[in-house]
């Protein structure tokens, strides 16, 4: 009978995933989005330009048939670091984000399981970094790791940790008075069998959905340590970077400003778009009239 | 009421502890020597045994917290290293833009959002609300950063309505008070309106609109009042996530807030004042939330019952 | 709760006004000046501590001498002088009537407390020749000298000798030239935000201008603030939109956008600027002067003027502006763009290129740090740079910092290749970046040579005239080139613009840059 109740929820998400993709707004946030992935991964075939080999005197090219969204101070195409900066920017978020739903889980889970004193240690940090807003987090890590790829990850996965170890948490105590862990429980189980096979099984879906949406934030966090100049560094590509540069030009090349941040918002709106999409799934009484 | 009021600011006070041991020790965090972190690289011996008897750096670390916190409380956040003046006087300075940009910014994504919302509701799924909610979700994903650039390039060099930065005359809060306002609209928006549909399914609504009373004047009178609750409190508790998006946005315009001295103190490596920036800012966030719980609490008598 | 609400609403408004009405008022005689971008972050107006100043030190204090564009020197606050016809000792007459902000006299008495000022501070060098000043009477000095200085009145003239008031200098100690800097010039300070903002006021006592100005009064211009924005673009946007009314440096990109502007009047002056990279001849692989050699012959110096700045100025090929006669030094020691001599160098040297076109040897990779300042001038170029270093195999990595603190990293003498300029029309400036005693900054590259320290002392202190000092000055030079302590990249010009519906200056720069004597004559148009 446990066995049946874990597995069941895989089941339901991958389900949800689909019925997202089936209603308009999902499909199209969701399309995007594949799309992204594809184009960031294969950029390196789909464009016959290389992201740092500069050409001095093709520099400011406005958007032209050779250079579809034109060139950047150094004269390098900006279609391709754009594509380029996906996969930094992307991978930074994603991976981050991964790594702070992550290690929030543990805590969470930690926290709502055991109660008591490690409960009240744990809550007490979370609220104390739920209370700052998660650029001055970030800003801090940053000033302690110094600037780069690495610190933003850092910075990134720390500022989004109260979030998920918040939310893991209410999810487990929520579950953990249900009548099948209580089962389980006097049935002899241990506590990690519990935790494991149990209760992070059937708590993860909320929390998994809360980190595609913050992966969005993760982005624009990226972006802003990036235009604060702490981000990647040259010539690596992140959208960041690449708008930091740009704001010098943005009176004599906006091209290089504008496409970037379009790039980032639309990422940003897909995922947003994507996430609600998953949420209405989520919720019965709410599911979307398009399905 | 009154003995609400200071039983949560006592509430307060171990939070703010909290935050200052975390503040304290970030110059022990960043790689190297403390004392280099608070003096400029290459001073001589004289200068280095004066900063260590100063901030007590041979000391323990509790003690040479003590030693730091009974200065912020006379007021002494130390000596900028780049700016050679005292740390209160950069904040001091630096204190009346950020507190402007970030009220009026508060005031502007209150305003614009409460009617946003309203209109939302009233059209509730028609093609006005969509129009409005997709608005503003494109507007709060949007980086605030580039938002701002893109209003510079629209309003002051292509329009030259305003000045392209610094904070020299009031029309030079315009841009910045708008990016962030903007930005911050999206979650009052969303928030109004769904406490209003939901206000407007209450009982006492639906008695209003037996009572013949016009449905305009219910949903303004009634409804929207009765949904206010939540987005006051909202208000309040975003108000870090209003000055986080100060940070970014003075640095855009330039304006000598709390955000750009922090920003350039990062990259001056001038930690003392990047402590006094960040418990400045920190102490923001919980007064913040204070006022927020309080405004709550005046509102309903249920929240004041429940602390007892 | 509405009641609530409008109070609060209220209450936020009283305290806005109330907030807001600190922002001044406009005057009508103000102008609001802009640094040039390589000025910002001058961190004190402290002459005699400082290595760095703005131009606006020179209108805070004043000099002995002044020195014209056709680098004459003329009369300031000394109204004469005689030279010893052996060199050895100068007499001074000072000009009468001259105060400091703070009322004290400007008399005799003042020069050798003054100089006495100078020990131990990074400047000396600039009066070290002198043995003993010698108070003849009141307005009346003379200089007893260690040596001859054929170089004496271009020191005088330049502002890390502009005079201080000695007693408030004692008494501010750390703080003078900070948050406060008293001198006798025809400005006052009134705030000094390091990397923001300074604030002059008109000093309305002053009736002791230079020759180089018309009016020797007061100045026109009641208050000058001088705003330091480190981003060019913004500081070209507000001049376009007005909100500025002059910029002591354009970066030579925007010229193109700023002649078309109808309002803006464009100055092009000859430079006295050199951008260079500097290398840590102290750290490894950059120890081997094969591999500096290398690196300083794959900078494409054309390429970076042609695209970078457009043409506009001319390329660096040794340490110093053309217009010094110690430039012109013998072809060979020249450093210009030859990616085969690096590439040859390399090889020599044991760097082999590898498949990812970074070169190595022995496994490791020839991986090297390139600091720079984040303004965008610096990172632009330090970007190409970057690129060039990359075609001949060497993968330098970036790293940037706020330009009011590099100079404090240099101290700790961590760099390996570094992007930088300097603004300097006299030779003595290789002393300056690669004297043995000034490691760290300003000697970046961490120079310090057995046979570059006898030429240096030959030069600084062993002329007896012009014509020996300039020899002496060119072998030292060539030297220090033979051993690529540096590689030479980019002499831009000055572009000064204004706004002239809102500025009227004198017809003719005076001077060597817009400086004080530009300032005395500028008014404001009503």
């Amino acid at each position: 009978m446990t066995a049946a109740a874990s597995s069941a929820r895989p089941a339901l998400r991958d389900h949800l995933v689909a019925r997202a993709f089936r209603t308009k707004t999902g499909a199209i946030a969701g399309g995007w989005l594949v799309l992204l992935a594809l184009a960031a991964i294969f950029a390196h075939v789909l464009t016959p330009y290389e992201y740092d080999v500069q050409q001095l005197s093709a520099a400011y090219s406005p958007p032209s048939l050779s250079h579809w969204l034109g060139t950047d101070e150094f004269g390098r195409d900006l279609l391709t670091r754009i594509l380029y900066g996906a996969r930094i920017s992307l991978s930074v978020s994603v991976i981050s984000i991964g790594l702070s739903v992550l290690a929030g889980m543990v805590l969470g889970a930690a926290a709502g399981y055991f109660g008591g004193r490690l409960d009240r240690m744990i809550t007490t940090v979370i609220d104390l970094s739920w209370s700052f807003p998660e650029i001055l987090v970030a800003l801090i890590l940053v000033a302690i790791i110094g600037p780069g790829v690495t610190g933003t990850m850092v910075a990134i996965t720390v500022a989004y940790l109260a979030q998920f170890a918040r939310l893991t948490r209410a999810q487990v105590m929520a579950i953990k008075s249900e009548t099948f862990i209580e089962a389980a429980s006097g049935l002899g189980a241990s506590h990690r069998h519990i935790l494991f096979r149990h209760l992070l099984p059937n708590a993860i879906t909320p929390v998994l959905v809360s980190g595609m949406l913050a992966t969005g934030d993760a982005i624009i966090l990226e972006a802003t340590l990036g235009f604060f100049g702490l981000g990647a560094q040259p010539p690596t590509p992140s959208w960041g970077a690449m708008m930091s540069s740009g704001t010098a030009l943005l009176f004599k090349a906006p091209w290089i400003i504008i496409f970037p941040g379009l790039a980032a918002a639309i990422t940003v709106v897909s995922i947003n778009l994507f996430g609600d999409a998953l949420i209405a799934g989520l919720d019965v009484r709410s599911r979307p009239r398009t399905e | 009421m009154t003995a609400y009021v200071v039983r949560r600011l006592l509430m307060l006070v171990p939070v703010f502890l909290a935050v200052s041991v975390v503040i304290f020790l970030i110059i022990h965090l960043i790689p190297g020597d403390p004392v280099d972190n608070l003096i400029k690289i290459g001073s001589g011996p004289e200068q280095r045994a004066a900063i260590v008897a100063r901030y007590g750096l041979d000391r323990s670390l509790p003690e040479q917290y003590l030693i730091w916190l009974a200065g912020l409380v006379r007021g002494d956040l130390g000596t900028a290293i780049v700016a050679q003046r005292p740390v209160s006087t950069l904040i001091a300075q630096a204190l009346p833009h950020s507190l402007a940009l970030g009220g009026l910014s508060l005031l502007v994504s209150a305003g614009v959002g409460i009617v946003l919302g309203a209109v939302a509701m009233r059209y509730r799924d028609g093609p006005i609300d969509q129009a409005i909610m997709g608005g503003v979700l494109l507007g709060s994903t949007l980086p605030t950063f580039w938002l701002g650039l893109l209003m510079i390039l629209l309003f002051s060099v292509v329009l030259g309505w305003f000045p392209v930065s610094g904070a020299r005359t009031w029309s030079s809060l315009v841009l910045p008070v708008l990016t962030i306002g903007l930005a911050g609209t999206a979650l009052v928006v969303r928030v109004t309106r769904i406490a209003m549909i939901e206000a407007a399914q209450k009982d006492f609504v639906l008695l209003l609109h037996a009572k013949g009373l016009p449905p305009s004047r219910i949903r303004l009178r009634h409804v929207l009042r009765h949904a206010l609750t939540p987005v006051v409190t909202i208000l309040a508790l975003r108000i870090g996530w209003i000055l986080g998006g100060a940070v970014t946005v003075e640095v855009v315009f330039a304006r000598p807030g709390l955000g750009t001295l922090l920003i350039k103190a990062l990259n001056q490596h001038d930690y003392p004042v990047v402590q006094a920036c960040l418990l400045m800012l920190a102490m923001a966030v919980m007064l913040g939330t204070l006022v927020g719980d309080i405004l709550q609490a005046a509102i309903d008598p249920r929240v004041r019952a429940n602390l007892k | 709760m509405r009641k609530l609400l409008a109070k609060a609403a209220l209450a936020a408004g009283i305290c806005f006004a109330g907030l807001c009405a600190a922002v001044p008022a406009v005057f009508a005689q103000e102008a609001t000046i802009v640094f040039n971008t390589n000025e910002v972050g001058a961190p004190t107006y402290n002459p005699i501590k400082a290595s760095m100043l703005n131009a606006a030190t020179g209108l805070i204090y004043d000099m002995l001498v002044e020195q014209d564009a056709d680098l004459s020197f003329h009369p300031h606050l000394a109204e004469s002088w005689e030279e010893a016809p052996d060199g050895m000792s100068w007499v001074f007459h000072l000009k009468k009537g001259v105060t400091f902000h703070n009322g004290e006299p400007f008399n005799a008495q003042t020069i050798p407390a003054w100089l006495e000022l100078f020990k131990e501070s990074d400047n000396a060098y600039m009066s070290e020749a002198i043995d003993k000043v010698e108070v003849v009477d009141d307005y009346t000095v003379k200089f007893a000298m260690k040596h001859p200085d054929p170089n004496l009145l271009y020191n005088l003239s330049s502002t890390f000798m502009a005079i201080p008031e000695p007693k408030a200098y004692k008494a501010l100690g750390d703080k003078f030239g900070v948050t406060e800097a008293i001198g006798t010039g025809p400005y006052k300070l009134e705030t000094f935000n390091v990397g923001s903002e300074t604030v002059l006021v008109r000093n309305d006592a002053y009736t002791w201008g230079s020759p180089l100005s018309k009016n020797t009064g007061p100045a026109k211009i009641q208050k000058l603030t001088f705003r330091e924005i480190p981003e060019e673009s913004t500081a070209f946007l507000e001049l376009k939109t007005g909100g500025v009314d002059m910029l002591l440096g354009v970066p030579t990109d925007f010229m193109g956008e700023l002649k078309s502007e109808p309002n803006i009047a464009l100055l092009t002056l000859p430079g006295s600027e050199v951008a260079y990279m500097s290398i840590n001849v102290t750290s490894a692989p950059f120890t081997d002067i094969k591999v500096r050699e290398a690196a300083a012959f794959a900078i494409n110096q054309q390429e970076i003027l042609d695209s970078i700045y457009g043409g506009v100025g001319s390329v660096a090929n040794t340490f110093l502006i053309s217009a010094l006669p110690e430039s012109q030094v013998d072809p060979k020691y020249l450093v210009k763009y030859d990616p085969e001599r690096s590439k040859t160098l390399l090889d020599e040297a044991g760097w082999k290129m590898a498949d990812d076109g970074i070169r190595a040897k022995d496994g490791t990779p020839l991986k090297v740090s390139l600091w720079t300042q984040s303004d965008t001038s610096f990172r632009r170029l330090s970007e190409v740079v970057q690129a060039q270093l990359k075609a001949v195999g060497i993968d330098a990595e970036i790293t940037s910092f706020d330009s009011s603190s590099i100079r404090d990293q240099y101290k700790s003498g961590k760099q390996q290749l570094a992007v930088r300029s300097y603004e300097w029309n006299n030779a003595d400036i290789v002393d300056w970046f690669f004297g043995g005693d000034r490691l760290g900054y300003p000697n970046t590259s961490m120079f310090n040579d057995p046979k570059a320290e006898e030429l240096r002392k030959k030069a600084m202190s062993g002329s007896a005239n012009s014509e020996q000092r300039q020899a002496n000055f060119k072998t030292y030079h060539e030297y220090v080139l033979s051993q690529f302590p540096m590689a030479p990249i980019y002499q831009p010009t000055v572009n000064v613009a204004y706004n002239k519906d809102r500025l009227v200056l004198p017809e003719h720069i005076r001077g060597t840059e817009v400086g004080p004597a530009t300032f005395m004559d500028m008014t404001v148009k009503e």
